[in-house]
């Protein structure tokens, strides 16, 4: 089996992942909007805390496995590892996106403002930011043995600077309290919205690994497309 | 090891010759300083906010943006005739580069806040000169933090197109846990408070220099290979 | 003259770039007293495989023994324009542990630039950049030199100076690979002459007193 056969086998395989992902993801939402009671304080616009918060899961996995990816990387140099931390890096870069629009969307009506800088939305703005340097920095390089090794040195310092970041952002905020306490830690739930977050996290968890197989299929696919291409080109 | 001090500091004066003659980056990271300074000083409505309250947020704009101006120059001034290259068909040891530079960044940036500080001081009205010790310590922990990270990036990206916009991109995220950090500790030791308070923070900003100057320093030598 | 260990040897050599293959199973050796040039059409890949001989690039694939310290003179001078030639040398000299004032003032004695010492490199024309850089690169007394294009840019008499100087240095055991399309004004110096196209080595054939431009268009005929 070639390599080009192997790619489209997980690409194939991460599709089937994701469909199971989103069929949970629907099963989700029903929980959520149906079977879930409503909140007190804040009305129906909490449930949108079954998908902001694992989205800010997935995308804190993503940063973990793509900072892990990145050391391995610069161990073994293999190229196919570059590729699955670059995958990991745009999935990423997808759900912090879904976490800081969720964000306002969930705030607004309670906060009464689009924007606030509270610990986690600004954590995840700064991973976003962190995703999107990766991201760009992989654009502009076209040696595919500099970008690897170029993106896995950000990779690396990113998962680092992370727990900096959230250390930063608590410090801040304890001395600066926010207007309303708002705590959407799990351990504080009742029964029943619990089961529906988890249920969320496992979903999420899920569609991140669709995701990210498909991602590194169509990369690996269009890696070995650039090589044939200037092979040709002798 | 000795070697390695001993090219790293080469490097580190050819550097700083290198500036002194030219002058150029020093002038205008001076300039900027003023700038930033002033405007950020005029610009807010003297009724509704105090000089004391805007200013540290105003003399860390201030370093950090003089510390991007050192970090391009740092890489920069290698490219014209391929220098580097030079350096690297010398036997030293590569980490001795990072070093190099790092220490002709600090030094660079450090004229720069030297100067600014009496100029914030005028401008502003603080009273820096009671906690003057602990100020210039917690400046100097998160300029390390800025220095180490942006050498090791300054060095990335110089080689990339749009290397002007890549470096302030790539750093940003890095440079929130020491500037926060530094902005914190400034605003609270001029309001009084006992460098004990602040102790949070100061463990936060070591841990984040032990961290990362351990972390670039180890790195470079991956971003020097083409 | 037998020739004596070699002081390179490539085995293998192979270098991709953005997916392109540039260099493909390069193998050569080069003896002291040994003058190498390196000829072939532009994009073939010359300046790729004497910056992979010198070690700023990482080979793909293959191997590179390097037995002696070499000193490398390229397109930019690698020097600081901002400091002077003394300066500059003073500086490498010191990267290379090479100590003493004797040392840099003989070097810029040797290419004739004692004059202009302490200017600074900006100030230079080619010709005298091209004089510091080779400076530059026997500051340590290198066994192998790897020059790419050193005549370019030089007028006929500055050409021919190097060009002794090289024969010079040659005659004293230091081995050189020199990319050059300027053959005929390297008729004195060249010991060896080898094609690099599409990014593979032809053989290496020794000119044994023959004019490299002949031998150059033999081998260029029996390709066509």
């Amino acid at each position: 089996m070639t390599t080009r056969d192997r790619a489209r086998r997980i690409g194939r395989a991460g599709m089937a992942v994701t469909l199971l992902g989103l069929a949970g993801l629907a099963g989700v939402y029903v929980r959520a909007l149906v079977y879930t009671p409503v909140e007190r304080s804040q009305g129906a616009a909490q449930k949108i805390f079954y998908v902001h918060v694992p989205a800010a899961w997935s995308a804190l996995v993503a940063i973990a496995v793509t900072g892990l990816l990145s050391i391995l990387y610069l161990w073994l140099k293999d190229r196919r590892i570059d590729l699955a931390a670059a995958a990991s890096a745009e999935v990423g870069v997808a759900f912090a996106t879904i976490m800081l629009t969720t964000g306002p969307i969930w705030g607004k009506p309670i906060w009464g403002t689009w924007w606030t800088w509270d610990a986690r939305l600004t954590s995840t703005l700064f991973l976003f930011l962190l995703f999107v340097g990766y991201l760009v920095l992989r654009g502009v390089i076209t040696d595919p043995g500099i970008r690897g090794r170029f993106s896995a040195v950000i990779g690396i310092m990113g998962l680092v600077l992370v727990p900096f970041i959230h250390l930063t952002v608590y410090l801040f905020r304890t001395l600066h309290p926010a207007p309303i306490v708002l705590k959407p830690s799990a351990p504080s739930l009742p029964g029943v919205m619990l089961v529906t977050l988890m249920s969320s996290l496992g979903v999420f968890t899920v569609l991140y690994v669709g995701f990210m197989m498909q991602r590194y299929a169509l990369g690996l696919l269009r890696e070995l497309r650039e090589e044939e291409l200037a092979g040709a080109a002798g | 090891m000795r070697e390695l001090t001993r090219a790293a500091w080469h490097i580190a004066v050819k550097d700083l010759a290198i500036e002194w003659r030219t002058k150029t980056a020093f002038a205008s990271g001076l300039v900027f300083a003023v700038l930033v300074l002033a405007v950020l000083f005029f610009s807010r409505d003297p009724t509704a906010v105090s000089s004391q309250d805007i200013a540290p947020g105003a003399i860390w704009v201030t370093f950090t943006f003089a510390s991007m101006l050192g970090l391009n120059r740092a890489f920069l001034l290698e490219r014209e005739q391929r220098a580097l290259d030079g350096i690297l068909l010398t036997p030293i040891p590569r980490t001795a580069v990072f070093w190099g530079k790092f220490v002709a960044n600090l030094a660079f940036v450090g004229a720069i806040q030297a100067v600014s500080l009496p100029l914030f001081v005028l401008f502003y009205d603080v009273p820096i000169w009671a906690r003057l010790p602990e100020l210039v310590l917690v400046i100097v922990m998160a300029t390390v933090a800025f220095v180490a990270v942006g050498t090791l990036l300054s060095a990335m990206v110089v080689r990339t197109r749009y290397a002007e916009l890549m470096l302030p991109l790539l750093l940003l995220p890095f440079l929130v846990p020491p500037l926060v950090s530094g902005v914190q500790v400034t605003a609270r030791l001029l309001e009084g408070r006992p460098l004990s308070d602040l102790s949070g923070w100061l463990r936060l900003i070591a841990g984040f220099d032990l961290a990362f100057v351990t972390l670039a320093a180890s790195l470079f030598h991956v971003v020097l290979d083409e | 003259m037998p020739p004596s260990e070699p002081v390179l040897v490539a085995t293998g050599v192979a270098r991709r770039f953005a997916y392109r293959r540039v260099l493909a199973d390069v193998s050569l050796a080069v003896s002291p007293g040994q003058a190498l040039l390196l000829v072939g059409p532009n994009g073939a890949g010359k300046t790729t495989l004497l910056r992979v001989l010198a070690g700023l690039l990482r080979a793909s694939a293959g191997h590179v023994d390097r037995r002696a310290p070499l000193g490398m003179v390229a397109h930019d001078s690698m020097l600081y324009p901002a400091l002077s030639a003394r300066e500059n040398l003073r500086f490498f000299a010191r990267l290379h542990g090479v100590n003493g004032r004797g040392r840099v003032d003989a070097l810029l004695e040797q290419v004739g630039m004692t004059q202009r010492a302490d200017d600074r490199v900006g100030t230079f024309s080619r010709g005298m950049l091209q004089r510091v850089a080779i400076a530059r690169a026997l500051v340590h007394e290198p066994g192998l030199l790897l020059l790419d294009e050193p005549l370019s840019g030089l007028d006929d008499a500055a050409s021919r100076t190097l060009a002794a100087l090289l024969g010079a240095l040659r005659d004293r055991g230091t081995a050189m690979i020199i990319v050059s399309h300027q053959l005929e004004l390297l008729r004195d110096v060249g010991t060896h002459i080898v094609r690099l196209a599409d990014g593979r080595l032809g053989p290496v054939e020794p000119l044994a007193g023959r004019d490299p431009v002949e031998v150059f268009a033999r081998q260029m005929q029996g390709m066509g």
